[in-house]
């Protein structure tokens, strides 16, 4: 998958938080919301470029023009209408870029303003509360990895999201990654395809519902009546491990009778994490 | 090969000297020995740098040179690449024409410190003269890119017909500074001289303390920058030149001109609370 990282600043914590939440928000899964987004972690004043607090936020897509135009789109949306909002590369380092700010710029009808500071271009874009301060270009990860993941499987729904809750909890804030679920947290895990409907891109992992066990080929040890995933998407393929590992050391608690994954039978990109193997690594 | 090319004044020098074929992209490929038959102008006279400097070292883009260089000009003009570093006052040009690399003067620098300068940073612990940055004589444009900063106090004509790039003064700056600018920002931490921005077409005055401006400017209103903001702080961070507190968080009038061209630059006046 194609990623950026995005630095939004603002005048305090809660109005940085809140462009990032709108940024992210309705981008579970490049299926149907056409990018996978999420808060990577909170930025102190010392981390970010105008030394304001801030957000960290990863983006992904499928290609390189998808993630342009989405990008567009929801920064313009977003930090743009934002009251305080800046929008920062967080990939300086990456030599693909996507001209995002550029295409905001004529929000500015003209009257923007362009500056280049430490190298990079910036622009400033007149806006009724003063100037909205968004860079010229954005870097892209082209190796970012999408899909990781691994499921819990327990007694109960409690004790499937209490053990659920503990691996978000153990992975947020970690570099590299993002849970772009609701609260980092999926019910709803997919195959590939569906066996009745052509159409479907995806559909219900029936091999993991509890509730059709006698009607499929369930994959379900006997005692697991819910199972929740966890779904991460990350720069690249170690932060996606070190990730993994430190939510499933998390998960394994009282109700967890065990830990697997949606393996798709090998067939869902480039990139397998084997569990065994994750957990053996340091 | 050495880790950098050293060079120490034999002697005071007491006669302007023309020293602008040194400059640390070059000595990169060079011997010890064809650095010391570099040329150098005393008047018409033509010398060679080894008259004036033991050289230790060679074959290095790191050049440190000891000693009090205030009659020698040209040093570092048209710089590609490498650090060139100067324990001691300069004389004119330092970096003129520069294109890369990063020059640092720690001492006062002559006039027309980084005049044309295309790239890179020059950076003067000290003073500088007249016509920082400026441009050429005969030159539409000044400065094109790189990044001038001088904490102490520069003299008048400082960022002349700027089209890009970034001058600091950490101290005061004399009269006519940022005249005819194209684009770009001059930044002044103390007190900015008379007639300011006088023929802007774009570009940035932004000024920390006192500010006449001039009458040809619009005052449009008074605001907290985020660019005033990333800029500040990127000074700090690169160049460890602190800013006050308040001129981070506080308010900035904006004054947009010059109107007499018309131009679309601005004067952003830090408000003192």
């Amino acid at each position: 998958m194609r990623a950026a990282r995005l630095v939004i600043t603002a005048r305090t914590h809660r109005w940085a938080r809140e462009a990032a939440l709108k940024l992210t928000g309705f981008a579970t899964s490049v299926i149907a919301c056409k990018c996978e987004a999420g808060i990577e972690r909170e930025l102190a004043p010392g981390e970010t470029p105008d030394a304001r607090p801030g957000v960290s936020v990863l983006f992904f897509t499928m290609d390189m023009d998808s993630l342009g135009k989405r990008l567009i789109e929801r920064i313009g949306q977003t930090v743009l209408t934002c009251p305080t909002a800046s929008c920062y590369d967080g990939l300086p380092d990456a030599a693909d870029r996507i001209m995002a700010g550029r295409a905001l710029r004529v929000f500015g009808d003209k009257l923007q303003v362009s500056k280049v500071v430490g190298g990079q271009r910036y622009w400033r874009i007149p806006v009724m509360e003063g100037e909205c301060l968004i860079q010229e270009s954005f870097g892209v990860q082209k190796k970012g990895v999408g899909g990781g993941n691994f499921l819990v499987l327990a007694g109960s729904v409690d004790a499937a999201l209490a053990a659920t809750e503990a691996a978000v909890k153990a992975i947020e804030g970690m570099p590299g990654v993002i849970l772009p679920f609701p609260g980092g947290v999926v019910r709803s895990g997919s195959k590939v395809g569906a066996r009745h409907y052509k159409g479907m891109i995806a559909s219900t992992n029936d091999a993991y519902c509890p509730t059709v066990r006698p009607r499929t080929k369930s994959e379900l040890p006997d005692g697991v009546n819910a199972v929740l995933e966890i779904v991460l998407d990350g720069l690249d393929a170690p932060s996606i491990s070190r990730a993994m590992r430190a939510g499933i050391d998390a998960a394994c608690r009282p109700g967890v009778k065990a830990i697997g994954a949606g393996n798709y039978g090998g067939k869902l990109g480039p990139y397998h994490f084997h569990l065994r193997q994750v957990m053996a690594d340091e | 090969m050495s880790d950098l090319v050293r060079l120490t004044l034999r002697a005071a020098i007491d006669q302007p000297i023309e020293l602008d074929g040194l400059t640390p992209d070059r000595t990169s490929n060079m011997s010890g020995r064809d650095i010391a038959t570099l040329p150098v102008f005393v008047g018409s006279r033509r010398a060679a740098l080894g008259d004036f400097f033991t050289v230790e070292g060679e074959r290095s883009d790191r050049v440190h040179i000891d000693g009090d260089l205030r009659n020698v000009d040209g040093l570092g003009a048209g710089t590609a690449g490498g650090e060139l570093l100067i324990h001691g006052n300069i004389g004119n040009r330092i970096g003129a024409g520069m294109r890369g690399g990063w020059i640092d003067v720690r001492g006062d620098a002559g006039d027309e410190a980084g005049l044309g300068m295309q790239g890179g940073a020059l950076r003067i612990t000290g003073d500088a003269g007249a016509r920082l940055g400026a441009a050429a004589a005969g030159a539409s444009k000044g400065v094109t890119g790189g990044e001038i900063v001088v904490n102490g106090t520069v003299g008048v004509d400082a960022a002349a017909r700027l089209r890009r790039g970034l001058v600091v003064v950490g101290g005061d700056v004399g009269a006519d500074a940022a005249r005819a600018i194209i684009a770009g920002t001059l930044v002044v931490f103390g007190q900015t001289g008379a007639n300011p921005g006088r023929g802007s077409k774009r570009g940035s005055i932004v000024a920390l303390g006192e500010i006449d401006i001039p009458s040809t400017y619009e005052y449009a209103c008074t605001y907290q920058p985020t660019y005033v903001r990333l800029l500040l702080t990127y000074l700090y961070r690169r160049y460890g030149l602190a800013s006050p507190e308040a001129t981070l968080d506080g308010a900035y009038a904006r004054y947009c001109g010059d109107t007499g061209v018309p131009g679309k630059g601005e004067i952003l006046k830090f408000q003192q609370v």
